[in-house]
Protein backbone atom coordinates (compact mmCIF):
# COMPACT_ATOMS: atom_id res chain seq x y z
CA UNK A 1 0.00 0.00 0.00
CA UNK A 2 1.00 3.61 -0.38
CA UNK A 3 2.74 5.50 2.40
CA UNK A 4 -0.44 6.78 3.98
CA UNK A 5 -0.01 10.52 3.65
CA UNK A 6 -1.35 10.45 0.15
CA UNK A 7 -4.87 9.25 -0.43
CA UNK A 8 -4.74 6.54 -3.07
CA UNK A 9 -7.55 4.90 -4.87
CA UNK A 10 -7.52 1.58 -6.61
CA UNK A 11 -7.87 1.76 -10.30
CA UNK A 12 -9.78 -0.77 -12.35
CA UNK A 13 -8.11 -1.46 -15.63
CA UNK A 14 -9.78 -3.50 -18.31
CA UNK A 15 -7.48 -5.56 -20.44
CA UNK A 16 -9.52 -6.66 -23.39
CA UNK A 17 -11.85 -8.00 -24.63
CA UNK A 18 -10.20 -6.43 -27.67
CA UNK A 19 -6.58 -6.22 -26.67
CA UNK A 20 -3.55 -7.46 -28.55
CA UNK A 21 -2.06 -9.04 -25.45
CA UNK A 22 -4.93 -11.42 -24.80
CA UNK A 23 -4.78 -13.19 -28.16
CA UNK A 24 -8.50 -13.45 -28.49
CA UNK A 25 -11.43 -11.99 -26.67
CA UNK A 26 -10.48 -12.72 -23.09
CA UNK A 27 -11.14 -9.80 -20.77
CA UNK A 28 -9.17 -9.25 -17.61
CA UNK A 29 -10.61 -6.81 -15.09
CA UNK A 30 -7.56 -5.81 -13.09
CA UNK A 31 -7.66 -3.76 -9.93
CA UNK A 32 -4.44 -1.86 -9.60
CA UNK A 33 -2.75 -0.23 -6.68
CA UNK A 34 -0.18 1.83 -8.48
CA UNK A 35 1.82 -0.62 -10.59
CA UNK A 36 0.79 -3.62 -8.59
CA UNK A 37 -2.17 -5.85 -9.33
CA UNK A 38 -4.36 -6.42 -6.29
CA UNK A 39 -7.17 -8.26 -7.95
CA UNK A 40 -7.64 -9.94 -11.28
CA UNK A 41 -10.88 -11.26 -12.70
CA UNK A 42 -10.77 -13.13 -15.95
CA UNK A 43 -14.08 -12.35 -17.66
CA UNK A 44 -14.83 -15.02 -20.17
CA UNK A 45 -17.62 -15.82 -22.56
CA UNK A 46 -17.15 -13.24 -25.30
CA UNK A 47 -16.68 -16.05 -27.76
CA UNK A 48 -19.22 -18.47 -26.35
CA UNK A 49 -20.71 -20.35 -29.25
CA UNK A 50 -22.73 -22.86 -27.29
CA UNK A 51 -20.68 -25.76 -28.55
CA UNK A 52 -22.14 -28.21 -26.04
CA UNK A 53 -25.70 -27.33 -27.03
CA UNK A 54 -24.83 -27.57 -30.71
CA UNK A 55 -23.41 -31.06 -30.11
CA UNK A 56 -26.85 -32.21 -28.97
CA UNK A 57 -28.47 -31.58 -32.33
CA UNK A 58 -25.76 -33.09 -34.48
CA UNK A 59 -24.81 -36.64 -35.25
CA UNK A 60 -21.37 -37.91 -34.37
CA UNK A 61 -19.78 -37.09 -37.69
CA UNK A 62 -21.15 -33.56 -37.60
CA UNK A 63 -19.90 -33.16 -34.03
CA UNK A 64 -16.37 -33.69 -35.30
CA UNK A 65 -16.75 -30.55 -37.40
CA UNK A 66 -17.51 -28.57 -34.26
CA UNK A 67 -14.87 -30.17 -32.04
CA UNK A 68 -12.33 -29.21 -34.67
CA UNK A 69 -13.14 -25.64 -33.90
CA UNK A 70 -13.40 -25.05 -30.17
CA UNK A 71 -9.64 -25.24 -29.79
CA UNK A 72 -8.49 -24.45 -33.28
CA UNK A 73 -4.86 -25.17 -32.52
CA UNK A 74 -5.43 -28.75 -31.42
CA UNK A 75 -8.11 -29.87 -33.84
CA UNK A 76 -6.85 -33.40 -34.15
CA UNK A 77 -6.73 -33.96 -30.41
CA UNK A 78 -10.28 -32.69 -30.09
CA UNK A 79 -11.64 -34.98 -32.77
CA UNK A 80 -9.88 -37.81 -31.06
CA UNK A 81 -11.72 -37.33 -27.75
CA UNK A 82 -15.12 -37.62 -29.38
CA UNK A 83 -14.35 -40.62 -31.54
CA UNK A 84 -12.73 -42.42 -28.61
CA UNK A 85 -15.86 -41.84 -26.52
CA UNK A 86 -18.20 -43.08 -29.24
CA UNK A 87 -16.00 -46.07 -30.06
CA UNK A 88 -15.92 -47.03 -26.39
CA UNK A 89 -19.72 -46.81 -26.19
CA UNK A 90 -20.08 -48.96 -29.28
CA UNK A 91 -17.39 -51.39 -28.09
CA UNK A 92 -15.73 -50.91 -31.43
CA UNK A 93 -12.32 -52.32 -32.25
CA UNK A 94 -10.25 -49.80 -34.19
CA UNK A 95 -7.81 -51.20 -36.79
CA UNK A 96 -4.21 -51.13 -35.66
CA UNK A 97 -3.12 -48.97 -38.58
CA UNK A 98 -5.63 -46.33 -37.59
CA UNK A 99 -4.43 -46.42 -33.98
CA UNK A 100 -0.83 -45.73 -34.95
CA UNK A 101 -1.70 -43.17 -37.58
CA UNK A 102 -3.89 -41.35 -35.08
CA UNK A 103 -1.04 -41.30 -32.59
CA UNK A 104 1.27 -39.93 -35.23
CA UNK A 105 -1.10 -37.20 -36.32
CA UNK A 106 -1.94 -36.28 -32.73
CA UNK A 107 1.74 -35.71 -32.06
CA UNK A 108 2.25 -33.69 -35.24
CA UNK A 109 -0.73 -31.61 -34.16
CA UNK A 110 0.91 -31.13 -30.77
CA UNK A 111 4.05 -29.85 -32.45
CA UNK A 112 1.98 -27.44 -34.52
CA UNK A 113 0.22 -26.16 -31.43
CA UNK A 114 3.40 -25.74 -29.43
CA UNK A 115 5.19 -24.00 -32.28
CA UNK A 116 2.42 -21.44 -32.35
CA UNK A 117 2.97 -20.58 -28.71
CA UNK A 118 6.75 -20.80 -28.99
CA UNK A 119 6.45 -18.07 -31.59
CA UNK A 120 3.73 -15.95 -30.06
CA UNK A 121 5.01 -15.90 -26.50
CA UNK A 122 8.28 -14.10 -27.32
CA UNK A 123 6.19 -11.61 -29.34
CA UNK A 124 4.30 -10.74 -26.18
CA UNK A 125 7.64 -10.08 -24.52
CA UNK A 126 8.78 -7.88 -27.36
CA UNK A 127 10.80 -10.32 -29.43
CA UNK A 128 9.41 -10.35 -32.94
CA UNK A 129 11.85 -12.67 -34.66
CA UNK A 130 10.97 -16.11 -33.21
CA UNK A 131 7.47 -16.16 -34.69
CA UNK A 132 8.91 -16.18 -38.20
CA UNK A 133 10.98 -19.22 -37.37
CA UNK A 134 8.02 -20.85 -35.64
CA UNK A 135 5.76 -20.26 -38.61
CA UNK A 136 8.33 -21.60 -41.03
CA UNK A 137 8.33 -24.85 -39.07
CA UNK A 138 4.56 -24.81 -38.78
CA UNK A 139 4.33 -24.51 -42.55
CA UNK A 140 6.55 -27.57 -42.88
CA UNK A 141 4.23 -29.73 -40.76
CA UNK A 142 1.05 -28.14 -42.03
CA UNK A 143 2.04 -29.17 -45.55
CA UNK A 144 2.34 -32.75 -44.32
CA UNK A 145 -1.01 -32.57 -42.54
CA UNK A 146 -2.66 -31.02 -45.56
CA UNK A 147 -1.40 -33.74 -47.83
CA UNK A 148 -2.92 -36.50 -45.71
CA UNK A 149 -6.10 -34.86 -44.46
CA UNK A 150 -6.77 -32.02 -46.89
CA UNK A 151 -6.93 -29.43 -44.12
CA UNK A 152 -4.33 -27.21 -42.60
CA UNK A 153 -6.11 -26.45 -39.33
CA UNK A 154 -9.45 -28.22 -39.30
CA UNK A 155 -8.40 -31.68 -40.32
CA UNK A 156 -11.77 -33.45 -40.14
CA UNK A 157 -9.82 -36.67 -40.56
CA UNK A 158 -11.09 -38.84 -37.70
CA UNK A 159 -14.11 -41.00 -38.15
CA UNK A 160 -15.83 -43.23 -35.67
CA UNK A 161 -13.92 -46.48 -36.11
CA UNK A 162 -10.76 -45.09 -37.64
CA UNK A 163 -9.62 -42.43 -40.03
CA UNK A 164 -11.08 -41.11 -43.25
CA UNK A 165 -8.37 -42.33 -45.57
CA UNK A 166 -5.03 -44.05 -45.49
CA UNK A 167 -1.73 -42.30 -46.12
CA UNK A 168 -1.00 -41.30 -49.71
CA UNK A 169 1.98 -43.05 -51.29
CA UNK A 170 5.23 -41.32 -50.40
CA UNK A 171 3.66 -39.45 -47.51
CA UNK A 172 5.53 -41.32 -44.74
CA UNK A 173 8.86 -40.29 -46.27
CA UNK A 174 7.81 -36.70 -46.65
CA UNK A 175 6.52 -36.69 -43.07
CA UNK A 176 9.77 -38.18 -41.81
CA UNK A 177 11.80 -35.60 -43.69
CA UNK A 178 9.63 -32.80 -42.30
CA UNK A 179 10.02 -34.12 -38.76
CA UNK A 180 13.77 -34.24 -39.18
CA UNK A 181 14.01 -30.76 -40.62
CA UNK A 182 11.78 -29.33 -37.92
CA UNK A 183 13.76 -30.98 -35.15
CA UNK A 184 17.04 -29.57 -36.40
CA UNK A 185 15.67 -26.11 -36.97
CA UNK A 186 13.76 -25.88 -33.70
CA UNK A 187 17.00 -26.74 -31.95
CA UNK A 188 19.25 -24.47 -33.99
CA UNK A 189 16.91 -21.54 -34.43
CA UNK A 190 14.06 -21.19 -31.96
CA UNK A 191 15.82 -22.89 -29.08
CA UNK A 192 19.11 -21.09 -29.70
CA UNK A 193 17.39 -17.78 -30.18
CA UNK A 194 15.09 -17.77 -27.17
CA UNK A 195 16.15 -20.15 -24.44
CA UNK A 196 19.47 -18.54 -23.59
CA UNK A 197 18.42 -14.98 -24.32
CA UNK A 198 19.14 -12.76 -21.32
CA UNK A 199 16.23 -10.40 -21.94
CA UNK A 200 13.81 -13.28 -22.29
CA UNK A 201 15.10 -14.91 -19.11
CA UNK A 202 14.95 -11.65 -17.20
CA UNK A 203 11.32 -11.17 -18.20
CA UNK A 204 10.24 -14.71 -17.34
CA UNK A 205 12.39 -16.21 -14.60
CA UNK A 206 10.70 -16.16 -11.22
CA UNK A 207 7.71 -14.35 -12.71
CA UNK A 208 4.22 -15.68 -12.12
CA UNK A 209 5.17 -18.66 -10.04
CA UNK A 210 2.35 -21.19 -10.02
CA UNK A 211 2.66 -23.53 -7.09
CA UNK A 212 1.92 -27.20 -7.43
CA UNK A 213 -0.90 -26.92 -4.89
CA UNK A 214 -2.56 -24.09 -6.78
CA UNK A 215 -2.25 -25.99 -10.02
CA UNK A 216 -3.91 -28.99 -8.39
CA UNK A 217 -6.65 -26.91 -6.81
CA UNK A 218 -7.61 -25.26 -10.09
CA UNK A 219 -7.39 -28.39 -12.19
CA UNK A 220 -4.58 -26.93 -14.24
CA UNK A 221 -3.21 -29.51 -16.66
CA UNK A 222 -0.86 -29.96 -19.54
CA UNK A 223 2.54 -28.32 -19.91
CA UNK A 224 1.57 -25.56 -17.48
CA UNK A 225 0.88 -28.01 -14.67
CA UNK A 226 3.97 -30.03 -15.50
CA UNK A 227 6.07 -26.87 -15.28
CA UNK A 228 4.88 -26.61 -11.67
CA UNK A 229 5.97 -30.14 -10.89
CA UNK A 230 2.54 -31.71 -11.29
CA UNK A 231 3.70 -34.82 -13.08
CA UNK A 232 0.50 -35.80 -14.87
CA UNK A 233 0.43 -36.85 -18.48
CA UNK A 234 -2.47 -38.97 -19.68
CA UNK A 235 -0.35 -40.36 -22.47
CA UNK A 236 1.67 -42.16 -19.84
CA UNK A 237 -0.75 -42.35 -16.91
CA UNK A 238 -3.86 -43.49 -18.71
CA UNK A 239 -2.64 -44.47 -22.14
CA UNK A 240 -5.02 -44.28 -25.05
CA UNK A 241 -4.28 -44.97 -28.71
CA UNK A 242 -0.81 -46.51 -29.08
CA UNK A 243 0.84 -44.58 -26.27
CA UNK A 244 1.03 -47.70 -24.10
CA UNK A 245 3.16 -49.39 -26.74
CA UNK A 246 5.70 -46.59 -26.93
CA UNK A 247 9.06 -47.27 -25.28
CA UNK A 248 9.74 -45.16 -22.21
CA UNK A 249 12.69 -43.41 -23.85
CA UNK A 250 10.41 -42.18 -26.63
CA UNK A 251 7.48 -41.07 -24.51
CA UNK A 252 9.30 -38.85 -22.04
CA UNK A 253 7.22 -36.62 -19.82
CA UNK A 254 8.78 -33.17 -19.58
CA UNK A 255 8.49 -31.62 -16.16
CA UNK A 256 9.91 -28.65 -14.32
CA UNK A 257 9.56 -27.67 -10.68
CA UNK A 258 10.00 -23.90 -10.80
CA UNK A 259 6.48 -23.13 -11.97
CA UNK A 260 7.45 -19.75 -13.42
CA UNK A 261 6.93 -18.43 -16.93
CA UNK A 262 10.33 -19.66 -18.05
CA UNK A 263 9.60 -23.19 -16.83
CA UNK A 264 6.30 -23.20 -18.71
CA UNK A 265 8.01 -22.05 -21.89
CA UNK A 266 10.80 -24.60 -21.54
CA UNK A 267 8.26 -27.37 -20.94
CA UNK A 268 6.61 -26.46 -24.21
CA UNK A 269 9.90 -26.31 -26.05
CA UNK A 270 11.15 -29.65 -24.73
CA UNK A 271 7.81 -31.28 -25.47
CA UNK A 272 8.27 -30.45 -29.13
CA UNK A 273 11.33 -32.70 -29.23
CA UNK A 274 9.46 -35.48 -27.44
CA UNK A 275 6.53 -35.22 -29.85
CA UNK A 276 8.85 -35.31 -32.85
CA UNK A 277 10.49 -38.45 -31.45
CA UNK A 278 7.10 -40.08 -30.95
CA UNK A 279 6.08 -39.08 -34.48
CA UNK A 280 9.21 -40.68 -35.91
CA UNK A 281 8.63 -43.84 -33.89
CA UNK A 282 5.03 -44.04 -35.14
CA UNK A 283 6.22 -43.64 -38.73
CA UNK A 284 8.60 -46.56 -38.27
CA UNK A 285 5.84 -48.72 -36.79
CA UNK A 286 3.42 -47.76 -39.57
CA UNK A 287 5.95 -48.86 -42.17
CA UNK A 288 6.20 -52.28 -40.60
CA UNK A 289 2.47 -52.93 -40.18
CA UNK A 290 0.85 -55.51 -42.44
CA UNK A 291 -1.73 -54.62 -45.05
CA UNK A 292 -4.94 -53.74 -43.30
CA UNK A 293 -7.91 -51.41 -43.15
CA UNK A 294 -7.76 -47.89 -41.78
CA UNK A 295 -11.38 -47.72 -40.62
CA UNK A 296 -14.37 -49.83 -39.79
CA UNK A 297 -17.33 -50.02 -42.12
CA UNK A 298 -20.09 -48.16 -40.35
CA UNK A 299 -23.85 -48.54 -40.54
CA UNK A 300 -25.68 -45.72 -42.30
CA UNK A 301 -26.66 -44.18 -38.98
CA UNK A 302 -24.22 -44.39 -36.09
CA UNK A 303 -26.07 -44.58 -32.80
CA UNK A 304 -24.21 -44.82 -29.53
CA UNK A 305 -26.04 -47.23 -27.22
CA UNK A 306 -27.75 -45.93 -24.14
CA UNK A 307 -25.26 -45.13 -21.44
CA UNK A 308 -22.49 -42.75 -20.59
CA UNK A 309 -18.75 -42.54 -20.81
CA UNK A 310 -15.99 -40.06 -20.20
CA UNK A 311 -13.10 -39.95 -22.62
CA UNK A 312 -10.20 -37.69 -21.86
CA UNK A 313 -7.07 -37.13 -23.81
CA UNK A 314 -3.82 -35.28 -23.29
CA UNK A 315 -4.36 -32.42 -25.69
CA UNK A 316 -1.46 -30.11 -26.48
CA UNK A 317 -2.73 -27.57 -23.96
CA UNK A 318 -3.80 -30.02 -21.27
CA UNK A 319 -6.52 -32.46 -20.42
CA UNK A 320 -9.43 -32.37 -22.82
CA UNK A 321 -12.43 -34.46 -21.85
CA UNK A 322 -15.77 -35.36 -23.34
CA UNK A 323 -18.53 -36.71 -21.12
CA UNK A 324 -20.90 -38.42 -23.47
CA UNK A 325 -24.41 -39.35 -22.37
CA UNK A 326 -26.44 -41.15 -24.96
CA UNK A 327 -30.06 -42.23 -24.98
CA UNK A 328 -29.46 -44.47 -27.94
CA UNK A 329 -30.21 -41.86 -30.55
CA UNK A 330 -28.03 -40.69 -33.36
CA UNK A 331 -27.27 -37.49 -31.50
CA UNK A 332 -25.84 -37.42 -27.99
CA UNK A 333 -28.23 -36.53 -25.22
CA UNK A 334 -25.49 -34.52 -23.62
CA UNK A 335 -21.85 -34.04 -24.50
CA UNK A 336 -20.07 -32.19 -21.76
CA UNK A 337 -16.84 -30.63 -22.78
CA UNK A 338 -13.94 -30.20 -20.38
CA UNK A 339 -11.33 -28.01 -21.95
CA UNK A 340 -7.80 -27.42 -20.81
CA UNK A 341 -7.72 -23.69 -21.46
CA UNK A 342 -10.79 -23.05 -19.31
CA UNK A 343 -9.12 -24.30 -16.14
CA UNK A 344 -5.75 -22.89 -17.07
CA UNK A 345 -7.18 -19.40 -17.42
CA UNK A 346 -9.14 -19.50 -14.16
CA UNK A 347 -5.92 -19.73 -12.17
CA UNK A 348 -5.01 -16.22 -13.36
CA UNK A 349 -7.26 -14.84 -10.62
CA UNK A 350 -4.83 -16.30 -8.08
CA UNK A 351 -1.66 -15.90 -10.06
CA UNK A 352 -1.83 -12.24 -11.02
CA UNK A 353 -2.50 -10.48 -7.66
CA UNK A 354 0.76 -9.22 -6.23
CA UNK A 355 2.49 -9.08 -9.57
CA UNK A 356 3.45 -5.94 -11.44
CA UNK A 357 1.31 -4.76 -14.30
CA UNK A 358 4.32 -4.96 -16.59
CA UNK A 359 4.56 -8.69 -15.89
CA UNK A 360 0.89 -9.26 -16.59
CA UNK A 361 1.42 -9.92 -20.29
CA UNK A 362 4.29 -12.28 -19.56
CA UNK A 363 2.14 -14.32 -17.18
CA UNK A 364 -0.97 -14.22 -19.34
CA UNK A 365 0.95 -15.33 -22.39
CA UNK A 366 2.64 -18.15 -20.51
CA UNK A 367 -0.70 -19.75 -19.64
CA UNK A 368 -0.90 -20.89 -23.29
CA UNK A 369 -4.60 -20.83 -23.93
CA UNK A 370 -6.93 -20.56 -26.88
CA UNK A 371 -9.93 -18.35 -26.20
CA UNK A 372 -12.21 -20.56 -28.25
CA UNK A 373 -11.25 -23.38 -25.91
CA UNK A 374 -12.07 -21.23 -22.87
CA UNK A 375 -15.45 -20.02 -24.09
CA UNK A 376 -16.47 -23.15 -26.00
CA UNK B 1 23.47 -20.04 -14.54
CA UNK B 2 26.78 -18.22 -14.75
CA UNK B 3 27.69 -17.12 -18.22
CA UNK B 4 29.25 -14.22 -20.00
CA UNK B 5 26.73 -11.35 -20.06
CA UNK B 6 25.24 -10.91 -23.47
CA UNK B 7 26.23 -14.37 -24.64
CA UNK B 8 22.62 -15.30 -25.32
CA UNK B 9 22.11 -12.16 -27.37
CA UNK B 10 25.22 -12.73 -29.44
CA UNK B 11 24.16 -16.32 -29.95
CA UNK B 12 20.76 -15.09 -31.18
CA UNK B 13 22.41 -12.70 -33.59
CA UNK B 14 24.40 -15.64 -34.87
CA UNK B 15 21.15 -17.43 -35.68
CA UNK B 16 19.92 -14.36 -37.54
CA UNK B 17 23.15 -14.12 -39.48
CA UNK B 18 23.01 -17.79 -40.43
CA UNK B 19 19.39 -17.52 -41.52
CA UNK B 20 20.18 -14.45 -43.62
CA UNK B 21 22.42 -16.53 -45.81
CA UNK B 22 19.88 -19.30 -46.40
CA UNK B 23 17.29 -19.26 -49.13
CA UNK B 24 14.04 -17.47 -48.50
CA UNK B 25 11.02 -19.68 -47.82
CA UNK B 26 8.46 -17.09 -48.89
CA UNK B 27 6.34 -18.02 -51.88
CA UNK B 28 5.53 -15.03 -54.07
CA UNK B 29 1.91 -16.12 -54.18
CA UNK B 30 0.13 -14.32 -57.00
CA UNK B 31 3.12 -14.90 -59.25
CA UNK B 32 3.97 -18.38 -58.01
CA UNK B 33 0.98 -20.68 -57.66
CA UNK B 34 1.08 -22.89 -54.58
CA UNK B 35 1.44 -26.57 -55.29
CA UNK B 36 -1.49 -28.06 -53.42
CA UNK B 37 -1.91 -31.76 -52.67
CA UNK B 38 -4.85 -33.53 -54.33
CA UNK B 39 -6.68 -34.02 -51.02
CA UNK B 40 -6.66 -30.30 -50.34
CA UNK B 41 -10.10 -29.05 -49.44
CA UNK B 42 -10.43 -25.89 -51.50
CA UNK B 43 -13.85 -25.87 -53.07
CA UNK B 44 -16.65 -28.32 -53.73
CA UNK B 45 -17.33 -29.08 -57.37
CA UNK B 46 -20.57 -30.53 -58.67
CA UNK B 47 -20.93 -33.09 -61.40
CA UNK B 48 -24.54 -32.32 -62.17
CA UNK B 49 -25.10 -35.36 -64.39
CA UNK B 50 -24.62 -37.66 -61.43
CA UNK B 51 -27.00 -35.83 -59.09
CA UNK B 52 -30.31 -37.58 -58.51
CA UNK B 53 -31.68 -34.93 -56.13
CA UNK B 54 -31.67 -37.36 -53.22
CA UNK B 55 -31.04 -34.43 -50.86
CA UNK B 56 -28.64 -36.41 -48.66
CA UNK B 57 -25.93 -33.75 -48.88
CA UNK B 58 -28.34 -30.95 -47.99
CA UNK B 59 -29.65 -32.93 -45.02
CA UNK B 60 -26.28 -34.04 -43.68
CA UNK B 61 -24.63 -30.64 -43.99
CA UNK B 62 -23.91 -29.44 -40.44
CA UNK B 63 -24.92 -25.88 -41.23
CA UNK B 64 -27.39 -26.45 -44.05
CA UNK B 65 -25.61 -24.37 -46.62
CA UNK B 66 -26.62 -26.46 -49.64
CA UNK B 67 -29.76 -25.33 -51.42
CA UNK B 68 -31.49 -27.74 -53.76
CA UNK B 69 -34.69 -27.19 -55.73
CA UNK B 70 -36.16 -29.76 -58.02
CA UNK B 71 -39.34 -30.80 -59.74
CA UNK B 72 -40.72 -34.11 -60.91
CA UNK B 73 -41.08 -34.94 -64.54
CA UNK B 74 -43.01 -37.78 -66.04
CA UNK B 75 -41.13 -39.91 -68.50
CA UNK B 76 -43.56 -41.59 -70.88
CA UNK B 77 -43.54 -45.36 -70.96
CA UNK B 78 -40.76 -46.80 -73.06
CA UNK B 79 -42.72 -49.75 -74.32
CA UNK B 80 -46.32 -50.80 -74.74
CA UNK B 81 -48.10 -51.58 -71.51
CA UNK B 82 -45.44 -50.17 -69.19
CA UNK B 83 -46.19 -47.46 -66.70
CA UNK B 84 -44.86 -43.95 -67.22
CA UNK B 85 -42.05 -43.17 -64.77
CA UNK B 86 -41.36 -40.04 -62.84
CA UNK B 87 -37.92 -38.69 -62.21
CA UNK B 88 -36.43 -35.79 -60.33
CA UNK B 89 -35.01 -32.93 -62.28
CA UNK B 90 -32.56 -30.56 -60.65
CA UNK B 91 -33.64 -26.91 -60.81
CA UNK B 92 -31.17 -25.38 -58.46
CA UNK B 93 -28.05 -26.57 -56.70
CA UNK B 94 -26.20 -23.92 -54.75
CA UNK B 95 -23.63 -23.93 -51.99
CA UNK B 96 -23.30 -20.93 -49.74
CA UNK B 97 -19.56 -20.75 -49.16
CA UNK B 98 -19.97 -18.02 -46.59
CA UNK B 99 -21.52 -20.67 -44.33
CA UNK B 100 -19.64 -23.76 -45.50
CA UNK B 101 -17.29 -25.21 -42.89
CA UNK B 102 -15.34 -27.28 -45.44
CA UNK B 103 -15.94 -30.54 -43.55
CA UNK B 104 -16.63 -32.60 -46.64
CA UNK B 105 -19.58 -34.51 -45.20
CA UNK B 106 -21.68 -33.76 -48.30
CA UNK B 107 -19.02 -35.30 -50.52
CA UNK B 108 -18.76 -38.31 -48.26
CA UNK B 109 -22.49 -39.02 -48.12
CA UNK B 110 -23.17 -38.51 -51.82
CA UNK B 111 -24.12 -42.00 -53.02
CA UNK B 112 -23.75 -41.17 -56.72
CA UNK B 113 -20.40 -39.34 -56.74
CA UNK B 114 -21.78 -36.01 -57.79
CA UNK B 115 -19.66 -33.90 -55.42
CA UNK B 116 -15.87 -33.62 -55.36
CA UNK B 117 -13.19 -31.69 -53.56
CA UNK B 118 -11.00 -29.45 -55.63
CA UNK B 119 -7.91 -27.63 -54.32
CA UNK B 120 -9.05 -24.50 -56.16
CA UNK B 121 -9.26 -21.63 -53.68
CA UNK B 122 -9.38 -18.36 -55.59
CA UNK B 123 -13.04 -17.46 -55.32
CA UNK B 124 -13.01 -14.69 -52.76
CA UNK B 125 -15.69 -12.04 -53.09
CA UNK B 126 -16.16 -8.54 -51.76
CA UNK B 127 -19.55 -9.35 -50.31
CA UNK B 128 -20.78 -12.36 -48.34
CA UNK B 129 -23.91 -12.38 -50.45
CA UNK B 130 -21.88 -13.25 -53.53
CA UNK B 131 -20.45 -16.35 -51.87
CA UNK B 132 -23.46 -18.47 -52.81
CA UNK B 133 -22.41 -20.27 -55.94
CA UNK B 134 -24.97 -21.80 -58.26
CA UNK B 135 -24.68 -25.06 -60.15
CA UNK B 136 -23.10 -23.66 -63.29
CA UNK B 137 -20.26 -22.19 -61.22
CA UNK B 138 -19.91 -25.43 -59.24
CA UNK B 139 -19.78 -27.32 -62.54
CA UNK B 140 -16.95 -25.10 -63.76
CA UNK B 141 -14.75 -26.37 -60.96
CA UNK B 142 -15.05 -29.97 -62.11
CA UNK B 143 -12.00 -29.85 -64.42
CA UNK B 144 -9.87 -28.75 -61.46
CA UNK B 145 -10.68 -31.91 -59.48
CA UNK B 146 -7.50 -33.99 -59.27
CA UNK B 147 -7.37 -37.76 -59.35
CA UNK B 148 -7.14 -39.26 -55.85
CA UNK B 149 -3.55 -40.01 -54.85
CA UNK B 150 -2.36 -43.59 -54.62
CA UNK B 151 -2.18 -44.98 -51.09
CA UNK B 152 0.88 -46.40 -49.35
CA UNK B 153 1.67 -50.01 -50.15
CA UNK B 154 0.41 -51.49 -46.89
CA UNK B 155 -2.92 -49.71 -47.08
CA UNK B 156 -5.97 -51.80 -47.79
CA UNK B 157 -6.75 -51.60 -51.53
CA UNK B 158 -9.70 -49.40 -52.35
CA UNK B 159 -13.00 -51.22 -52.87
CA UNK B 160 -14.00 -49.13 -55.83
CA UNK B 161 -11.39 -48.06 -58.31
CA UNK B 162 -12.28 -44.93 -60.29
CA UNK B 163 -12.35 -45.66 -64.00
Amino acid sequence: MATGDLATADMVLNIGPQHPATHGVLRLALTLDGERIVRADPVIGYMHRGAEKLFEVRDYRQILVLTNRHDWLSSFGNELGVVLAVERMLGMEVPVRAVWLRTLLAELNRVLNHLMFLGSYPIELGAITPIFYAFREREEIQAVMEEISGGRMHYMFNRVGGLKEDMPAGWPDRARAAVRRVRVRVRDDIDALVRGNEIFRARTRGVGVLSRELAEAFGVSGPIARASGLDVDLRRDEPYLAYADLPADVLRVVTRTEGDCLARFECLLDQVYVSLDIAEHCLDVLDSLPVGPINVRLPKVVKAPEGETYAWTENPLGINGYYLVSRGEKTPWRLKLRTASFNNVQVLAELLPGELLADMVAILGSMFFVVGDVDK
Amino acid sequence: MTQVPGKGLVHGLGVTLRTMTTRSVTQEYPHVRPDLPPRSRGVIALLEENCTVCMLCARECPDWCIYIDSHKETVPAREEGARPRTRNVLDRFAIDYSLCMYCGICIEVCPFDALFWSPEFEYAEHDLGFMTHERDRLREWMPTVPAPPADVLNAEPAKEVPS
